[in-house]
């Protein structure tokens, strides 16, 4: 992958600060996202006492210890990252980046640091070392792809994960995310949309009428079925704003008869604690085992969203009984599974159209949800073609990491982020790109429109709604028949 | 000046190489214990053995994996480790030194061999460090160590290549062996302490990452206890700090 560092030009736009100078005064953080107000005495201090306090109950020394040993510097990362190709900038080399975090732990809580600290006179963190902490850590989009790059092993997805975790302890984390993770965890809706029951109730009513008008058969959502085999989880915006993602769900489960439900108890996947913090990590996903143990279900379904996807496939086992905690399954997962089956029938006449893949990075990248989608458009997409590269080795949307939430960085997202990805889009010269992600969808919408890319971005189970064949129902209407009627 | 050499090859190098293997011992086995604590602590204790040993062993023979991105670079680092892990072990007076200071040995590689593997290292090592020093992202990233590993790993395959192969008089053959024998002991000595510390550590790398990415259940609850907030910290609660609004309302009621 090849891609031209930003002009002088662009580059000023896209790190345009929105923020007025007197907030950044203030706070004492010259970054570009909001942050809520909060104490910017001692900083440096508090930022210790949370990184040692953080040390102290997780596994993180671990990995720290293993990092400063083996970190040998040689820069093939720089192959790897979107941001590094983008901007061209030192540090945003992907190892650099995890220097900023990995300096402060040798010098703080590593014998030999702290005595060669002494020795040398070097007072160690400042608050101009948090502040470029602050500034860098969310310039990443923790796609993870500068591991597949790395000879020692080194996480740096995990280095940023953690650098966050403890920034958001003092306070430093975009207001953007803290206020979703507030309503979702303290809020009276309990989801970070704000969307009320009675809201959810009427829409996917409303949804299920418009099913039954296009394709003369009911589908319904079923809510709050005690005793259903799969508790549904989407990305709680989809709700408002992917309701054809949603429709091919539920037309998915009509085909195959399986039983599944939305809980009104708690019905939000989405999982800001992956982004910033472990502790939000944990207390979503226990509303999720709560939500599961209320309504007796056997499986934890997400819907199309990556980030969903990997905190509750990965993590909820970590918080919700190891061994015993109940299987998480994504819906492409179960989509493809009925396919192979057979109990799932799709017309291949519908989407002619050429279709492409976006790989969310939060499935793709541990290899988990790469080849399913591809064998399922496959089955129905006339003219399928491929991104370079693509699967486990897939470049980011941009997006990633919590970003794509944190509406005042879209200019950097989309010039930088993302202009990878762009020109991937565009040397496809796709229609459709499907990107099963709520948040990749959100980032390439805003990415097609600002760098001018013809290409529609739609889920996987938009297309799939348009080709799916009901026995006794009306069926698709064939494109090609449509325009000789025509 | 001989008796010197004699004391860097004899007792020096075993003091050096007994502290290397007992410095590369220790931080692999507080790897394992570090491994092992976590395991204990987290709840999912599930690790995905086969996925974790294939993508080791994908770095430790990246074979497959070098051609995909900076072919030039992965060649020249791939034959540069080779000769690095083969003639120290394998030549032929060494494998005989490793008989006499450690008390038993194994085969020999030719000769011939032997010199081309000297000279791979000797030119990699030091395209190694001029590929560091020209470009702009390796200068960014490197600290001194980085800069002085290639040179002084290539400084005892020059003069044991000087020593074995050309004909210079015994005064200068004596300087060669001389700064020979103690750069080796320098390294020896310092593997691991530094970066070189990777050439033990690699094969887990992969473990530690997914063993880290495991997070022990309950762990942000005490962090936040151990921290002194009540119940929830600043990224869920209202801030600390009080906006103007609050601070006068504050005084109101204060002034009532």
């Amino acid at each position: 992958m090849q891609i031209k560092v930003i002009t002088g030009e662009e580059r000023e736009k896209a790190f345009a600060c929105p923020k007025p100078p007197e907030v950044i005064d203030k706070q004492k953080l010259p970054v570009r996202y909001h942050v809520e107000d909060f104490d910017v005495k001692d900083r440096p201090q508090r930022f210790l006492e949370a990184f040692a306090a953080i040390l102290k109950h997780t596994n993180y020394r671990l990995a720290l210890d293993h990092y400063i040993r083996v970190s040998a510097k040689c820069s093939r990362c720089t192959t790897n990252c979107q941001v590094y190709l983008a901007t061209g900038d030192d540090d945003d080399i992907p190892c650099k980046r995890s220097e900023l975090l990995l300096s402060v732990y040798r010098r703080h809580f590593t014998i030999a640091g702290v005595l060669k600290g002494r020795l040398t006179g070097n007072i160690g963190l400042t608050d101009e070392h948090i502040q470029e902490i602050a500034d860098s850590f969310w310039n990443c989009t923790a796609c993870r792809r500068c591991i597949l790059e790395c000879p020692m092993g080194i996480d740096h997805g995990m280095i940023t994960h953690l650098g966050r975790y403890i920034l958001s302890e003092i306070g430093i984390t975009p207001r953007a995310l803290v206020v979703s993770t507030r309503e979702q965890l303290l809020g009276a809706t309990g989801n970070t949309s704000a969307i009320p029951v009675p809201a959810l109730i009427d829409t996917l009513e409303f949804l299920s009428e418009d099913m039954e008008e296009e394709k003369g058969i009911e589908i319904p959502f079923p809510i709050d079925q005690e005793g259903a085999e799969y508790l549904f989880l989407p990305a709680v915006s989809d709700f408002m704003m992917e309701a054809d993602t949603l429709m091919g769900n539920a037309a998915v489960f009509r085909a195959t008869g399986d039983s599944w439900t939305v809980g009104t108890g708690y019905y939000d996947g989405i999982n800001y604690g992956l982004f910033y913090s472990d502790h939000v990590l944990e207390k979503v996903l226990l509303k999720i085992k709560a939500e599961a143990e209320r309504l007796k279900i056997k499986k934890i379904l997400i819907g199309e969203c990556g980030h969903a996807s990997r905190s509750a496939k990965f993590f909820y086992p970590a918080y919700c009984g190891g061994k015993n905690a109940l299987p998480v399954i994504n819906i492409l997962e179960y989509t493809h599974q009925v396919w192979k089956e057979g109990r799932l029938k799709l017309d291949p006449n519908v989407i002619t159209e050429r279709v492409t893949y976006h790989d969310p990075c939060n499935i793709a990248r541990p290899g988990w949800i790469v080849d399913q989608p591809r064998e399922l458009l496959k089955a129905f997409c006339r003219d399928y073609v491929e991104m370079t590269p693509s699967g486990r080795d897939n470049i980011c949307c941009g997006g990633g990491g919590g970003t794509v939430s944190i509406d005042e960085i879209r200019p950097y997202r989309t010039a930088i982020g993302g202009k990878a990805k762009a020109e991937q889009i565009r040397a496809t010269g796709a229609k459709y790109c499907v990107a099963p992600c709520a948040n990749c969808k959100k980032q390439l919408k805003e990415l097609m429109e600002d760098n001018n890319v013809d290409c529609e971005i739609v889920g996987l189970h938009d297309l799939l709604y348009k080709a799916i064949i009901f026995e006794g129902a009306k069926n698709p209407v064939n494109e090609e028949e449509k325009v000789q009627d025509k | 000046m001989q008796a010197w050499i004699e004391f860097g090859q004899g007792p020096l190098f075993r003091l050096c190489f007994v502290l290397m293997i007992l410095g590369l011992i220790r931080i692999f086995i507080l790897t394992i214990i570090g491994m092992v604590e976590a395991l204990n602590r987290n709840t999912d204790k599930i690790v995905p053995y086969r996925d974790l040993i294939q993508k080791t062993l994908m770095w430790l023979f990246p074979i497959k994996h070098l051609w995909t991105k900076r072919p030039f670079y992965g060649l020249i680092s791939v034959l540069f480790h080779v000769g690095l892990l083969i003639v120290p072990l394998f030549l032929a007076a060494h494998v005989l030194m490793w008989k006499n200071s450690v008390g038993f040995a194994w085969f020999s590689i030719p000769r011939g061999l032997a010199d081309w593997l000297t000279i791979i290292v000797i030119v990699t090592g030091i395209v190694l460090f001029l590929m560091r020093a020209s470009s702009k992202a390796g200068r960014a990233l490197s600290r001194k160590q980085d800069y002085i590993w290639p040179l002084l790993l290539v400084v005892p395959f020059i003069t044991g290549y000087i020593c074995s192969n050309s004909a210079i008089g015994p005064a200068a053959y004596q300087l060669m062996m001389m700064v020979h024998v103690y750069s080796a002991n320098l390294i020896m000595l310092m593997i691991p302490f530094t970066k070189i510390a990777h050439c033990i550590l690699v094969p887990l790398s992969q473990l530690v990452t997914a063993i880290s990415w495991k997070f022990p259940a309950g762990a942000g609850d005490m962090v936040i206890e151990t921290l002194g907030y009540k119940e929830y910290p600043t990224w869920v609660k209202k801030p600390r700090l009080e906006t103007p609004v609050e601070l006068k309302v504050k005084e109101e009621i204060n002034a009532e």
